[in-house]
């Protein structure tokens, strides 16, 4: 089904190509239809290019033109000193922008905020500034005039309608590939949820950095080839507010996060603005017929125009279609195979395999205003062992967690896993030694689907590994066989957010799987899940834990805690009241006054 | 009293990818707990979203108190006496318990003598309220913010009361509390309706239970025998039913 909806995407898109390519071939007295499409292309490429870091991963810029114009002055600088056409040098604009971007980027997207939004458009504004003054390089506000080349007579503009063309044909499949590769599934992640990327493998930073450099990289192609089609260039033109401001009107027109929404987007944008010209003159119009269109696009395609409709389609087909519901019988009775080495790494790989505790968490504490949340916790998890930290609500728990996977940092303490000291490491270093976590409330990535959360992991951060294409090859086999084993075969294809609760507990359970984890966290695992999925959920854990998996779970159910666990700590009020067999833990008075409560209360229920 | 305070008869409802209920029955006592079960994915969820109107049913009816509400908006199913505490965090944390409860009063909110009535009246109801008046509701531990969010709906002095797995996140000593609070809601003739995945508390607490399968009623009989329905046991309970 999906390959076939591949395919029939990709005849159109040939169909597309075909068409831009022979129009200048078939229609030579075309030359106002040329410059129309030159715009319509230059649209596209900039809002596809936007589309990388904004709509993939979800980092709003509002001043991305400013990479035209820096690919724009690149090419007109080199020119103006070389004496030949500027967009001899759009490879160059293009390094420039992404360098630009590399920059700016190392420093502005550290931070994880809405600051990003308005940083964009100071340095947009900066820039236009900075070419202002910088008069000996950039010809202050007169700008740069170039000559025309000899061809400009008799070929008109067919030229650059080519030269246009290449860079949006080279920008389309370039996203393409972001799309299908490894790192384009990171991105997404990244817009979903940032803090749940980081915990399983994704060095956030990086991939940020990254994106926009990448999305960068067409903005330079075309700013350099722009400046010689306009024959001029002048620092208001080049770093224009109002461009950045039409190509996300586009990438939202046409649908942000797609690989032709932009395209599409970016030519409606050209040909309104176009129209609006022509049929009503005058500059204020333009900017309310823009404005129309995007208090239209935001109340009634939010998702964007290709997409709406294509949801509108297959809906129409969805009508008949049966919805999948879990047989609990045949997933309790069902004992499916799983190759350890798909969810183990080779002994090797986890150094100072001897040692006898594979945790050490040594005096931590961790406050958020004046509530101590975790108060000078020292704590040992035996390697092998199936551990449990049981508690009151609230007594810091999740708390000692995030400190442990380095979802915060902790105040002061030391956290020391596999003999490697973790304290100061970021979340995907410590996945990528072996540590998986899961959330008391399910995060999973929620525009995508089963099978794409659980190849979104990335256990080894090689590069080879994150421009891997994220559908084919080991990885999916993995995925497979892990879904396989916990049952959920037939949800594969489904949106995580179609799924109940419990069963998103169990994706996340095997998505973790997918780093190998040499140490699997587990926050309330049980929690929701009805009682048939907790025993298949204990069966898979006591399987794994055979194996040598190391288990550390909260829970509260506490008959399975007291079932799986070898040693259990009591934490209360931030403290590690109490720690010892379950046995031990069961009759110990303290815990029973402060966390099991009287027997009384419930009477005969083990809840 | 035993007329019913909700019926859904024949309900096919579904989000696009298909029907998730298919043909769904279901009767709910007047001043009884109804507790649903069955496995994860069954429909349990997508049943309360059609009886608030979140979801429209595309066929079937659902009647409150024998008035049809299928084309009603959420708003005005709200305003006809249906609440809701969902399965997930729902508070806002920045803000005290006081004015997240008070948010939870917003369709009364031009009426001050009758909200402060309610506010007295809640108090009373579940102490912690007035205990913890000022402090932000992200400050509360798990078990205080179920109460909260519980409170926050009864500022409504709602009829029927939908509760989305009460006990999930909450230790042992919580569940205690919250279960007593449900007990004690019933006493003045609300009616609850709630999901639970730990079946034995879910049995404890109601009077009628419901066994829920692929979008559909399975069984539905007293509390007492579905706990003890062995056929309840080897589809849903799984084996270590002791």
């Amino acid at each position: 089904m999906k390959s076939l909806r591949f395919t029939k995407a990709n005849k159109i898109g040939a169909i597309f190509w075909a068409i831009l390519i022979f129009i200048p071939l078939l229609l030579p007295d075309s030359q106002y239809e040329q410059s129309l499409l030159i715009v319509c292309f230059l649209f596209a490429i900039m809002a596809s290019g936007w589309n990388i870091l904004s709509g993939l991963a979800g980092y709003v810029s509002l001043g991305h033109s400013v990479f035209l114009g820096i690919g724009m002055y690149t090419g007109a600088i080199l020119g103006r000193e070389t004496g030949v056409f500027t967009f001899y040098f759009a490879p160059v604009g293009m390094l420039a922008a992404m360098a630009f971007a590399l920059l700016l980027g190392s420093i502005t997207l550290r931070t994880r905020s809405h600051a990003f939004v308005i940083i964009t458009i100071a340095i947009l504004l900066s820039v236009q500034l900075l070419a202002t003054n910088w008069v000996e390089l950039t010809g202050g506000s007169n700008g740069i005039i170039f000559r025309s080349p000899s061809w400009a007579r008799t070929a008109g503009n067919t030229p650059y309608y080519y030269m246009f063309l290449v860079v949006l044909i080279l920008t389309v499949f370039l996203v393409r590939f972001i799309m299908n590769a490894r790192l384009g599934a990171g991105f997404v992640s990244i817009r979903d949820d940032e803090s749940k990327a980081a915990s399983i493998g994704i060095n956030t930073t990086q991939y940020k950095v990254i994106a926009y450099c990448l999305s960068a990289a067409p903005y330079g192609l075309a700013g350099a080839i722009y400046s010689q089609y306009l024959g001029f260039l002048n620092p208001t033109g080049s770093f224009s507010i109002l461009i950045s401001v039409y190509l996300v009107l586009a990438a939202l027109v046409g649908g942000k996060g797609t690989l032709w929404g932009p395209v599409f987007g970016g030519f409606f944008i050209a040909l309104a603005n176009e129209a609006s010209t022509v049929f009503s003159g005058g500059i204020s119009a333009r900017v309310l017929i823009m404005g129309v269109v995007l208090v239209l696009t935001v109340m009634f395609v939010p998702q964007g125009l290709l997409v709406s409709v294509g949801t509108m389609l297959k809906k129409r087909l969805a009508k008949d279609k049966t919805v999948e519901f879990i047989n609990q019988a045949a997933i309790a009775e069902r004992d499916a195979p799983l190759n350890l080495s798909n969810v183990k790494r080779a002994p090797s790989a986890s150094k100072a395999d001897s040692s006898e505790s594979i945790l050490q968490v040594t005096d931590v504490y961790k406050s958020f205003g004046g509530v101590k949340a975790v108060n000078g916790v020292t704590m040992d998890v035996k390697r092998g062992s199936i551990t449990g930290l049981i508690g009151p609500n609230g007594s810091g728990k999740t708390t000692l967690f995030n400190c442990i996977t380095g979802t915060y940092g902790a105040d002061s303490g030391i956290v020391v896993f596999n003999g490697t000291d973790i304290t100061k490491m970021q979340p995907w270093t410590r996945a990528h030694l072996g540590m998986g976590r899961t959330f008391q409330i399910t995060k999973l990535f929620k525009s995508m689907s089963v099978l794409d959360n659980l190849v979104a992991p990335l256990e080894k951060p090689s590069a080879r590994n994150m421009l891997a294409n994220r559908m084919q090859g080991e990885e999916v086999e993995r995925a497979r066989e892990i879904l396989d084993f916990m049952g959920l075969s037939s949800f594969e294809k489904s949106n995580v957010s179609a799924l109940s609760f419990g069963q998103q507990k169990l994706v996340e359970f095997a998505q973790i799987l997918m780093l190998r984890p040499d140490i699997v966290m587990l926050d309330e695992p049980a929690s929701g899940i009805n009682p048939t999925l907790i025993e298949r959920l204990s069966k898979a854990i006591k399987k794994l834990n055979e194996a040598g998996t190391t288990f550390l779970i909260v829970e509260h159910n506490i008959p399975l805690v007291l079932e799986l666990c070898d040693y259990i700590h009591v934490l209360s009020a931030g403290e590690i009241m109490v720690s010892g067999t379950p046995e031990e833990v069961r009759n110990n008075e303290a815990v029973i006054e402060a966390y099991l409560g009287p027997d009384t209360l419930l009477e005969g229920l083990d809840v | 009293m035993s007329k019913s305070a909700l019926t859904l008869k024949n309900v096919f409802a579904g989000y696009g990818g298909g029907m998730v209920l298919q043909g769904l029955d279901l009767e709910v006592r007047t001043g009884s707990i109804t507790c649903i079960v069955g496995p994860n994915g069954a429909g349990k969820s997508t049943v309360f979203r059609v009886i608030s109107g979140l979801l429209k049913a595309s066929e079937g009816d659902v009647l409150l108190a024998g008035q049809s509400i299928k084309t009603l908006s959420p708003a005005e199913i709200l305003h006809s006496g249906v609440t809701q505490v969902p399965q997930t965090r729902a508070l806002f944390p920045e803000m005290s318990v006081k004015e997240n409860i008070l948010m939870g009063g917003y369709l009364i909110r031009k009426n001050q003598k009758l909200l402060k009535e309610r506010m007295a009246m809640v108090e009373e109801m579940i102490p912690i309220v007035r205990e913890r008046a000022s402090q932000p509701a992200g400050h509360l531990s798990g078990g205080q913010r179920r109460m909260v969010e519980i409170a926050r709906t009864l500022i409504l002095d709602p009829s029927l009361i939908l509760m989305d797995e009460p006990s999930l996140g909450l230790d042992p000593k919580s569940v205690a509390l919250v279960a007593e609070l449900i007990q004690r809601m019933t006493k003045d003739g609300r009616t609850v309706l709630l999901i639970e995945q730990n079946v034995r508390l879910g049995m404890y607490l109601a009077n009628d239970g419901v066994v829920m399968e692929a979008g559909k009623v399975r069984i539905s009989a007293p509390a007492k025998d579905i706990a003890g329905d062995p056929e309840v046991a080897s589809m849903y309970l799984g084996k270590t039913k002791k």
